[in-house]
């Protein structure tokens, strides 16, 4: 993929983005910026607050504080919203007795787009057999595609998916996956969040992870696995009372897995092998956790620890990674539905 | 705001409550019409009889009336209600991000309907009520004189009502609710309302949504107060309407009130 291969793609700016819920803090401070070109992972455990961010910058939900920028834009300030962003937020915004045509018809029609985009994007998901049947009789899988062709209708700079794998089988996910890869290599900004992390990891180029409300890391996936590879150790052991007592001894960030497992931050073999040693600590097991996302993810978003490697990781990245697979030059043919 | 209208009118036409409330205009004018012919007395063994006078003449130009109460109010709700019982505000507000853009494209659309509903009714009054007068002993032209004075009147009601289900609509959200507020309290609890006052207090409680309609249909759409009908007679039990301008201005309160509280309260409001 040739990264920015157009000029279409419209960068998004969230400067210390926050919103309460009365006593709840939803988002805190949350700041990042998402490039044209690329396809960027929104990551968090469920109640991190992506859901409410990708709100506030859809302007459905109003910020406690901060921006949320589209082209430094705020959404409902675009001249034409919907031909410079669509947004996949929940699949059930359809009512059940409207036709799939229909419903894309009246999407065209509000955002002032030829009515026939509408068998367009729904040859583009793979639902023009369907154009035709109440959305009431979808399967979880189809009316994501409906909300992916609803949100293509005015052939967008910037897309915004909030989960939009859930419900879509395997076939499913693979395709969503090249579409977005295609999308990003047009030019187009993708924004996507997930908990299928592991889907993730072979999808994006960049990742933005958050965890109450918070910025945990944000860069290419290199940078983000790069900077937390080999720096946790997990340890099983009868003693792990004892242990626990030595690493805060010897200042180590660690994590109480299980009753018998601890996992350390920021530390190498060589650091803590020793330490156990002389201290004479019984262990079943120690291994180095591995760079992989879902490692990564774990590690930032429970809470503890890796404070240095967050903040080194929220850093923008000055030289863009390699993107996980090359994009596809044409839209994957849609999955069967 | 012209894609916006587009857009609501589409989806009302594609919403099967919206063609419930049409289907039921034309049984609910025929109703209506019943109920005049029937009231307008004649010789005993007789069930119905013409309307002579001018009050009786204009309430069969307005039997629509009826239908209209009923029904503009539940348009109304339904357009709006309808987006949050299926969720689907929220590809409303992405699609049309200004929000005060939406609840405009829907207030037109609302009055649209409404119209449509009154229309609708007008032709049952054509096709039904003027040939069955006629049949009864009526005079046609005695009937139709008074369209000027009823129908402008009985369509800007259509509009009122159905702008206040939508003020309602957007105030409650909720969908029944909304529903047995404007309905229930226009039918049943405005009567009983009206009923009370007039028998405890000697108070004419005419500035409800109803009667301020019915002084605004042209003031006798419908029969208020027992055998005087409309607002005519001088008796202790008469029940007076406002005059059409005033009725015109307090629906115009009742339409509007609930919408600019509903807008600035809940339809504003975080969609999460």
């Amino acid at each position: 993929m040739t990264v920015g291969a157009t000029t279409r793609g419209l960068p998004i700016e969230i400067n210390g983005l926050s919103k309460h819920f009365g006593p709840v803090v939803a988002v805190d401070d949350l700041s990042f910026a998402v490039e044209p070109g690329r396809v960027t992972g929104f990551l968090g455990p469920n109640g991190s607050g992506k859901t409410t961010t990708l709100r506030m910058l859809l302007g459905l939900v109003h910020p406690s504080a901060g921006t949320a920028t589209i082209a430094g834009q705020r959404y409902q300030d675009l001249a034409n919203p919907t031909s410079s962003v669509g947004a996949v937020l929940e699949a059930t915004s359809f009512h059940p007795a409207r036709r799939a045509r229909t419903h894309l018809r009246m999407a065209a029609r509000a955002g002032g787009h030829d009515e026939k985009r509408a068998d367009e994007v729904l040859g583009l998901v793979g639902l023009t057999g369907d154009a035709k049947r109440k959305i009431g009789g979808f399967s979880m899988g189809m009316r994501q595609r409906l909300e992916l062709a609803t949100a293509l209708i005015g052939d967008p700079d910037v897309l915004i998916l909030d989960e939009p794998s859930n419900g879509l089988d395997p076939q499913g996910i693979a395709w969503l996956r090249d579409f977005m890869r295609y999308l990003a290599g047009e030019g187009r900004t993708v924004l996507v969040s997930s908990h299928l992390l592991s889907e993730m990891a072979q999808t994006i180029d960049n990742a933005v992870i958050v965890s109450f409300g918070q910025l945990k890391a944000q860069g290419t996936l290199d940078q983000i696995t790069a900077g937390i590879s080999g720096m946790v150790m997990r340890a099983r052991t009868p003693e792990a009372d004892r242990l626990a007592g030595v690493l805060t001894g010897a200042g180590i960030a660690f994590r109480r897995l299980t009753h018998e497992e601890v996992a350390m931050d920021g530390v190498t073999p060589e650091q803590v092998g020793p330490l156990l040693a002389s201290n004479q600590i019984v262990l079943y097991e120690l291994a180095q956790e591995g760079g992989d996302l879902e490692s990564v993810f774990l590690s930032l978003t429970a809470g503890l620890g890796f404070g240095d490697v967050a903040a080194a990781a929220a850093t923008p990245n000055p030289n863009p990674a390699t993107p996980p697979s090359a994009s596809p030059t044409t839209p994957p043919p849609p999955p069967s539905s | 705001m012209i894609n916006a209208l587009r857009a609501e009118l589409l989806k009302m036409r594609t919403m099967p409550g919206v063609w419930v409330t049409f289907g039921l205009a034309l049984p609910l004018t025929i109703l209506g019409i019943l109920i005049v012919l029937a009231s307008a007395g004649g010789f005993p063994g007789h069930a119905f009889y013409y309307v002579s006078s001018l009050s009786q003449r204009r309430r069969l130009l307005g039997a629509g009336f009826f239908g209209i109460e009923v029904l503009a109010p539940i348009l109304g709700v339904l357009c709006i209600t309808s987006e949050y019982r299926q969720k689907t505000i929220t590809t409303s507000l992405v699609l049309v991000p200004v929000r005060s853009r939406v609840l405009l494209a829907k207030v037109i659309a609302t009055a649209l309907w409404s119209i449509f509903i009154a229309l609708l009714g007008l032709v049952a009054i054509a096709a039904v009520a003027l040939p069955w007068n006629a049949a009864l002993g009526g005079v046609t032209s005695q009937v139709t004189d008074q369209v000027g004075a009823v129908i402008p009147g009985l369509l800007a009601s259509a509009v009122l009502l159905g702008l206040f289900g939508l003020g309602f609509g957007t105030l409650v959200k909720n969908q029944v609710a909304a529903i047995l507020l404007t309905i229930g309290g226009t039918l049943i609890l405005e009567g009983i309302l009206i009923a009370l006052s007039k028998a405890i207090l000697h108070y004419d409680l005419n500035w409800l949504p109803n009667g301020a309609g019915a002084a605004l249909a042209g003031d006798i759409a419908r029969g208020f107060g027992g055998g005087g009908g409309g607002g005519g007679g001088n008796g202790p039990n008469a029940f007076h309407l406002l005059t059409w301008w005033q009725g015109g201005l307090v629906l115009l309160a009742w339409g509007v009130g609930p919408l600019i509280l509903g807008y600035f309260t809940t339809f504003r409001r975080d969609v999460t």
